[in-house]
């Protein structure tokens, strides 16, 4: 039976963001999070021709390092495989190249990140390279994973249950992730994950609350963490879809 | 061939005959240049 | 997406779904678990074991009577209810 799913932001950023799903599976939960971190695809250069190199590292640490520099990715289906966006870099020494030096031939891909630094250049020193990008899966390298740092917890339910005796020392208890207080959801980390903290002197329970996920998102840039859950849900639906048609063959 | 002299930084060419030497300072060190030709790299 | 059937009887079919890893294998197998007409589903993601990697293979077995061919493409139906709902939930929320 397809879920009725629930989403509850907890806390919400362009890059980084935790929310709440309920009424998910496992599965499910998990199969989101695999696709966001490795079928969402995103822009990376992918070859570059160094037209001019006088630094002291060779063209293949500076390809890498170029190839991991995080670049905007627009929006679905605007560009599909093999398509091809050109940056260019031309940076003279003594001088620190960095992403922002990289100038894009489309306004859509840009560096996500301004102040990566590639390679810092002594008095005649020169690097111009010319740069290809190409939209990948984070299946195929890493400099394509637009989920950077992607994980859930179940949702902890916390329950006082009554006073802790008279004398007894308290003891911190540690929990992580969010907890549900009577409807009302808060990250541990406001206080300081210690639950002794937060119910002084009573006796608490906790437990996991059944198909209730809290995901931690983060991207690379590329685009925000809605554009990335979004994406990743489009991604295992496409795969349903030619599925379901592959099937009725 | 190109390369540059170690020692006098000038240009030198070398053909079969003369051996590997400088013929501006006879400097016995020559540095091959870097060709001037853009290079493709794939990034792995 | 290739599909090849290994194996095929009135209520029990393996089929190799070409191109897929856990992502989508697992949440298909969750789906097709939860149907009534669904008995087992299970899929192996190496079954040569390091014979050389093949693509996953899915087994599913149906109750009497139904086609376990149906079963899959109701399964992958499931699955595409599931991530619409799942979208139009996280936008609404968004």
């Amino acid at each position: 039976m397809p879920g009725e799913y629930d989403v509850e932001f907890v806390e919400r950023g362009d890059r980084e963001a935790r929310f709440l799903v309920r009424g998910a599976t496992p599965a499910f939960a998990n199969g989101i999070r695999r696709a966001m971190v490795a079928d969402v695809p995103t822009m990376a250069i992918d070859e570059v021709r160094f037209i001019e190199n006088s630094s002291v590292m060779f063209d293949e640490q500076l390809a890498l390092r170029l190839g991991l520099v995080p670049l905007t990715t627009p929006p679905e289906g605007e560009f599909v495989e093999d398509d091809v966006v050109t940056l260019s870099l031309d940076v003279s020494g003594p001088a620190t190249a960095y992403s922002r030096d990289l100038v894009s031939g489309d306004a859509l891909v840009t560096p996500a990140e301004e102040n990566v630094p590639i390679i810092e250049l002594k008095e005649g020193q020169r690097l111009e390279v010319e740069a290809d990008a190409r939209i990948e899966r984070g299946q195929t390298h890493a400099k394509h994973q637009g989920g950077v740092a992607v994980g859930y917890r179940h949702l902890q339910r916390v329950e006082v249950v009554g006073d802790l005796e008279e004398f007894e020392d308290e003891e911190s208890r540690i929990v992580r992730g969010v907890i549900e207080d009577e409807g009302e959801l808060l990250n541990a980390e406001e206080f300081d994950n210690d639950l002794a903290k937060r119910y002084p002197g009573k006796e608490v329970r906790v437990e996991d609350v059944p198909d209730a996920f809290v995901f931690h998102v983060e991207t690379d840039g590329s685009f925000t963490v809605e554009e990335l859950v979004t994406r990743a849900a489009d991604s295992i639906e496409a795969r349903a879809d030619e599925l379901e048609e592959a099937v009725q063959l | 061939m190109a390369y540059k002299c170690s020692r006098c930084k000038r240009d030198v060419e070398l053909d079969e005959y003369g051996g590997v030497r400088c013929p501006y300072c006879g400097h016995r060190v020559l540095l091959k240049e870097r060709s001037r030709d853009v290079k493709e790299v794939a990034v792995e | 997406m290739e599909l090849r059937v290994t194996e095929s009887a009135d209520t029990e079919l393996s089929i190799e779904i070409g191109g897929e890893d856990h992502t989508f294998m697992n949440v298909l197998k969750g789906a097709l678990l939860e149907s009534d007409d669904v008995t087992t589903a299970t899929y192996d993601m190496n079954p040569e074991q390091s014979g050389g990697q093949t693509e996953p293979i899915l087994t599913i077995k149906t109750r009497e009577g139904v086609d376990p061919l149906e079963a899959l493409e109701e399964a992958a139906g499931t699955v595409r209810e599931k991530t619409t709902s799942f979208r139009e939930s996280f936008e609404a929320a968004a």
